[in-house]
This record gives structure tokens, sequence and C-alpha cells, in this order.
């Protein structure tokens, strides 16, 4: 047995007779050795912190039910003992998911409801509980940058936390060797964007509803610690009751091409004549069509094709920059202030029917936003309130000179909304659903050729833990489907 | 013992080691079933967790646990545990092998929809109090072999309070579901167990509960 005898001093004097010196060192060991012993250090802490804190909230919602309970002179007893048996089938199912592996097969694809950047989004039922959720599906390949997902995962573990009304609960997440898998709620009243393909503008009442509730929810998420860097309608979902969420966050942005800063610094050199010579012959090309339709389009028909394209500008890799604050192509670091500039052009949007940078090419479009001073302009057969146009214009405007959050609240245009109880009041459209698996608010037809089955990895049967790590514990005390 | 003429106390046994811990206070806060909470489903979770703990640390100290350094499943001065081969005769198996074994049985129990159920509405099987006593005890012995042959390696890489602790809470827990019998912690007198020291003097300090 090879093993090296430690250095041993004793100092009985002091301490006790079983005192030992052992001089610790790493030399021998294999170069993993240190960083592997401080991973399994950090995750054992990071188990006991939850198991604790797990057992203390248990306990909680234990006596608080209890204590309900006896408070309740009208239940008969019988009516008690089942409440608590509940709450411990409750409890039990929680420990149960706990050791569960989901992997595709565990559900059951309803429809395809949305695209993204990355994959699409399904409705699908859960095979076991019958349960309806929202999956998104995320190609890896697709995902640029792939070491990002370790930090993708942190962040989602956060997110997973938050419990906040504002956000799109995630409940599962999994992954093959080809995709990630995100298992949320599903929010059956489709997204903005669809509303606003629908609708074309709101009155101001209506886009005041919305603005405000986008205000308070990227607030949320600005308090969880996130910057979204990428809202735009088909971000805001809409929930049973006509309410808005955001739609996951933190995954989606950094992967996109916009925002990889070589991908920026191309666009920015070629917006100032400097072309690169791997890319010259692209850009040339480029730039030939680019005033092609240029001449042959009026700016009537640059928005009916803008808007006849919005679809397909959302399925598209590169996604739509028309909502993305100048200050993200600068690559000179950004905060959350970028998000109140999208809730700007949102805001646009709404009142106007497209929004401010809308053209021909996103090539256009980006080329707009940087030079947005000489492009932000409020159409003349529009008629827009003094306090809206202001309030766009507070939002869409250098960083520096954006409106915080408290300010925003206080701005004649939210005048008369009670950012207390938003949530709780009617909203302006309800949707309209005949069940829990009901579709209609979403374009599925234009979805047909999406397989309605995720094609899933080579390695079938390859189940992951349900859960982000030990971190990611969802408990619900209440149904979360209707 | 390995150095020494003498036998030395080992070092687990020694301070500041022995009572060095990551989880201060009573283990029983996180040992003991929740009111109203289904029993089974209280072990079966505690297991898996303890499954994955075991395995974290176990690949701490894997590459010092070869064929050359662990020859056998050694667990004290004299005792070296036997694997029962599929013609059931008791084999002395190298540790790195034994334990293999041992993580890639339970594994496959965890994985095993039968026996520790996933599937909303599927129930235990009758024999699943059994099944986890068996797995607790061939996990205790990778404990035991790790604080026997592979304790110096994890003061080297600073991890004894944290090591401590999963023990601790282990045996904590495996009191309080009666998943071990004072033999399996303590050997017998020819062939002792080095962790049945361990035990004592932590019952002793109080890090665990008398029984
Ligand atoms: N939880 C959900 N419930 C209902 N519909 C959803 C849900 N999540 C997404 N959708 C639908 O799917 C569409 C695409 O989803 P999402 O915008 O999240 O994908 P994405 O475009 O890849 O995201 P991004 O590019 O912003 O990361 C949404 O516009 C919406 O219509």
């Amino acid at each position: 047995m090879s093993r090296t005898t430690p250095t041993i001093e004793q100092q009985q004097s002091k301490r006790g007779s079983d005192y030992v010196y052992f001089e610790r060192t790493a030399a021998g060991m294999s170069d993993d050795a240190v960083p592997r012993a401080k991973t399994a250090q950090a995750k054992l802490e990071h188990f006991y912190t939850v198991s604790v804190q797990a057992a203390v909230e248990r306990n909680q919602r234990r006596v608080e039910l209890e204590r309900k309970l006896q408070a309740d002179v009208m239940m008969t007893e019988e009516r008690k003992q089942r409440q608590l048996a509940q709450l411990g089938r409750r409890e039990s199912t929680f420990l149960r998911l706990r050791r569960t592996k989901l992997g595709l097969d565990d559900f059951r694809t309803v429809k395809v409801i949305g695209k993204g950047a990355f994959g699409e989004v399904r409705l699908v039922q859960k095979i076991d509980t019958g349960k309806i959720y929202a999956m998104k599906t995320l190609q890896k390949s697709e995902m640029l940058k792939k070491e990002q997902l370790a930090h993708v995962r942190a962040e989602r573990d956060v997110l997973a936390e938050s419990n906040s009304a504002w956000v799109v609960q995630l409940f599962y997440s999994f992954q093959d060797s080809s995709y990630l898998y995100l298992i949320m709620e599903f929010l059956p009243g489709g997204d903005l964007m669809s509303m606003l393909i629908k609708y074309d503008t709101f009155s101001e009442d209506v886009t005041r509803f919305y603005m405000a509730e986008c205000v308070l929810a990227i607030e949320a998420v600005h308090n969880l610690g996130f910057i979204h860097r990428d809202i735009k309608p088909d971000n805001i979902l809409i929930d049973k009751d006509g309410h808005i969420k955001l739609s996951d966050f933190g995954l989606s942005t950094g992967f996109h091409k916009q925002h990889d800063s070589s991908y920026y610094q191309r666009l920015m050199d070629s917006a100032n004549g400097v072309v690169s010579p791997t890319s010259a012959a692209q850009a040339g090309r480029n730039s030939v069509m680019v005033n092609a339709i240029h001449l042959t389009m009026s700016k009537q028909e640059t928005i009916a094709t803008w808007k006849a394209n919005r679809r397909k500008l959302a399925y598209s890799t590169v996604g739509t920059p028309d909502y993305i604050a100048p200050e993200i192509f600068l690559q000179q670091g950004y905060g959350k202030e970028c998000d109140w500039w999208s809730l700007g052009a949102i805001m646009f949007e709404c009142l106007v029917g497209y929004p401010p940078f809308c053209s021909p090419t996103t090539h256009e479009t980006y080329v707009k936003i940087l030079d947005w001073r000489q492009h932000l302009i409020f159409p003349e057969d529009v008629h827009l309130s003094r306090e809206s146009e202001d309030m766009i214009r507070r939002l869409m405007t250098s960083a520096d000179e954006r409106l915080p959050v408290e300010k925003i609240k206080v701005h004649p245009f939210f005048d008369g909304v009670d950012w207390n109880t938003i949530r709780d009041i009617e909203a302006p459209f309800v949707p309209h659903l005949r069940s829990i698996t009901d579709t209609s608010y979403f374009p599925t037809e234009d979805l047909e050729n999406v397989p309605e089955q995720p094609a899933g990895a080579d390695t079938t049967g390859a189940k992951d833990l349900a859960f982000l790590g030990y971190t990611f514990k969802r408990f619900q005390v209440t149904s979360h489907a209707f | 013992q390995q150095h020494g003429e003498q036998r030395e106390k080992p070092l687990y046994l020694c301070s500041p080691f022995v009572e060095a811990a990551l989880v201060k206070g009573n283990f029983k806060t996180i040992v003991v079933q929740p009111k109203y909470v289904d029993l089974t489903e209280w072990v079966a979770v505690n297991i898996f967790d303890f499954y994955q703990n075991i395995n974290l640390f176990y690949g701490v100290v894997a590459e010092f646990c070869t064929l050359h350094s662990c020859p056998t499943m050694s667990a004290g001065a004299n005792l070296d545990y036997t694997w029962i081969d599929s013609s059931r005769r008791q084999v002395k198996l190298p540790a790195p092998t034994y334990i293999d074994y041992v993580m890639t049985w339970v594994q496959n129990l965890l994985d095993d929809d039968n026996v520790f159920p996933t599937k909303a509405g599927r129930d235990f099987p009758t024999n699943f109090a059994q099944t986890v006593r068996h797995v607790y005890r061939q996990l205790l012995r990778i404990f035991a072999h790790i604080y026997h042959a592979h304790y110096h390696q994890i003061l080297h890489l600073r991890s004894e309070p944290h090591f401590n602790s999963l023990f601790a809470h282990y045996l904590s827990f495996g009191a309080q579901y009666e998943l071990f019998d004072i033999k399996d912690v303590k050997g017998t007198p020819t062939a002792l167990v080095g962790i049945g020291d361990l035990w004592e003097k932590w019952k002793e300090m109080g890090i665990l509960e008398q029984q």
C-alpha cells in the first residue's frame, strides 16, 4: 500500500493528547484532484443549505395549515384530517419529483404552438399526470457559445426560485445530446406579437394597461438581478386571464447572433463603409439588394411587407432587431436601461402599428437604430397624445437620459394606473378558452410543417434529473393548471 | 496499521479532525420524517441523495483507490469485505472493483421504476424496506473503506469537515430508521471496523445521539 506517511507532530502540552498536526499538500495528486474536491465541497454545502431550508419551509407549510384548520370552527374534524393528509401527499409527491428523471417520452405533444430562434414550443401533456405544459426545445448546436450552457443553468436556477407572477414559471428541464428541453407553465393567451398582428394598433388605454404590466414585469426581472436584453412582443405572453408574463430569458440571449460581438463589429464596419476582406463578397451582394429594395418600396409598402413577414422574422435565427437598444450594438457595455428602450419601441408599435425602425432588411434596421436620432419619427397620420409621445421619447433616448423605473411609473402617461393592483383588475382582452388545451390563440396553421414530436437525440432512453441541480425546487401549493 | 510498529490512532479519531464538521447542530432536523409525509417516500429520497453525495466524495478519492493501493476492500486492520459472486461464493475484490460493483448496483436500483418508483401513482414494492437496508449497508462499507484507507487524502484535500458531516448524517439517518445492525458499524472482535470507534466517539461527543 503506497500510503504517504503524513508528517505528524504532537503538541501534547497545550492541546489534548489527541491533537495532531497534519501537513496538507496536494503534491503527487492529479491536477484535477483539488478542483474536484472543491466542487464536491461546494455541492455538499449547497445540498445542506437547501436541505435545511427545505425542512424549514416544509415545516412552515404544515404549521400554517394546522393553524388555519384549528381556527376554523365550522369545518368537521374529518375534513381537517383529510386536508392534512392531502398536504402530506403533496409533500410526498414533491419528494418523489426530486428523484424523477425526465425524458422526451414522458410527454405527449398536443400541438406545436410556437417557434423561436433555436427550436419550437409545443403544448404537451405529461403522460403520467395528465398535466399540461409548454415545452420549449433548444437545439444545442444552434447556440453559438456552448460554454455558456453552464452559465445559463446557473441563471435558470435563480430564475426557477423566483416565483414571480411576472415571469413564466419553469418546472423542469432536461437535455439529451442535441437538445435542451424546458418544461414551463403554458400560457394559453398567446403573445403580444400575435395580438398586434390581429389588432394592428391598440387604443391608448389598452396600451397603458400592457405597458404598465410590462413595467412591473421588467422591474421584477431587474430585481432578480437580470437584464432581459431581448424584450419584444414575442416574449410577452398572455395568461388565461389576459395578464402578461415575460417568457423565459437568460437562455436565448447571449446565444443570439445579434449578441455576438464580432457580428456587431462586422455590422458597425459595414455601416461605416469598412469592408473586411472575409465578408467583402457577401457585403457587396447585400448592399446591392438593399438598394434594390429601397428604390422600389414606398414607406407604406415597407410597413406592409414588414407586417406580412413579422412571424417569419420571429422564427428566423437572426431574430428581429427592431426592439434592441443602440448601446447594445456599441459594445461599450450596457445596463438594465436597455430594457426600457425596448419597452419604448414596443409602445410605439402598439400605438402606431409598426416599430419605429422597421425596414425592408434587418441590416437597415440596425443602421437606423444606431442613428436613432435621425430615424425616430412619429408619423403624421397617426394621432398620439402628448403624454404618449413624451413617454416613448423618454424611453427611446440615450441610455444616460432614459427614465429609471421610479420616474416611469409617475410619468403622466401612466396617470391613473394603480401599480399595486393592476394584476388583479380585469384585462382588456381576456382569452375565451374552451379547454385547458385550447390553442386558438396560437398560429398553429403556420406551424404545420414543424414535426409534432421533437426529433430528440439518437440516445433514446437517456434521461436527465428533472430538476436543475439541487436548486430548482418548485413546490406547488395549488395546482398550476387552471 | 500501515505506519509505525505500534497501533497508532487513526487520524479520523484525532483532534482536530474528529470534530471537524460542515453541519453543526442536531441532525434530527433533517433526519426525522416530516409529519404527514409518506415514510417510504422520505426514506427513498434520502437514500437517493446519500447515493449522489457518496458518489461525489468517492469521486474525490477515486484516483488514490487503485488495484495497487487497495487490493482488497479493507475497512479495518483485520477486515476485508467480501463480495458474493454469481455462484454465491465469497470473493475478495480490489476496493475499486468492489465499490464500482456497489455503485453500479445501486444506480441501477435507483433507475428502476419497479424498485424506486417515480411515475405518478406507482407504489413502492413490498420488499422495499429490505432493499433499502441492503443498499444502506453496502454504502456504509464504502464509507468504512474511505475512512480506513483514504482519510489522509481527504485531509490533504481539506475535505474532512464535509466528509465527516456526510457520514454523521448517514449514521444518524441509519440509526433513525434502523437500517444497520451494531455489527455493521463495529464489526466483530476479530475483525473490527475502523469507523466503529468513530461512531462511539461521535456519540460520546454528542455529534450523534446516544442510542
Ligand atoms: N410558456 C408558454 N406558453 C405559451 N406559449 C409560449 C410559451 N413560451 C413560448 N410560447 C410561444 O412560443 C413563441 C416562441 O417562444 P419564445 O419567444 O420563448 O422562443 P424564442 O423566440 O426562441 O425566444 P427567444 O428567441 O426570445 O429566446 C412565443 O412567441 C409564444 O407564442
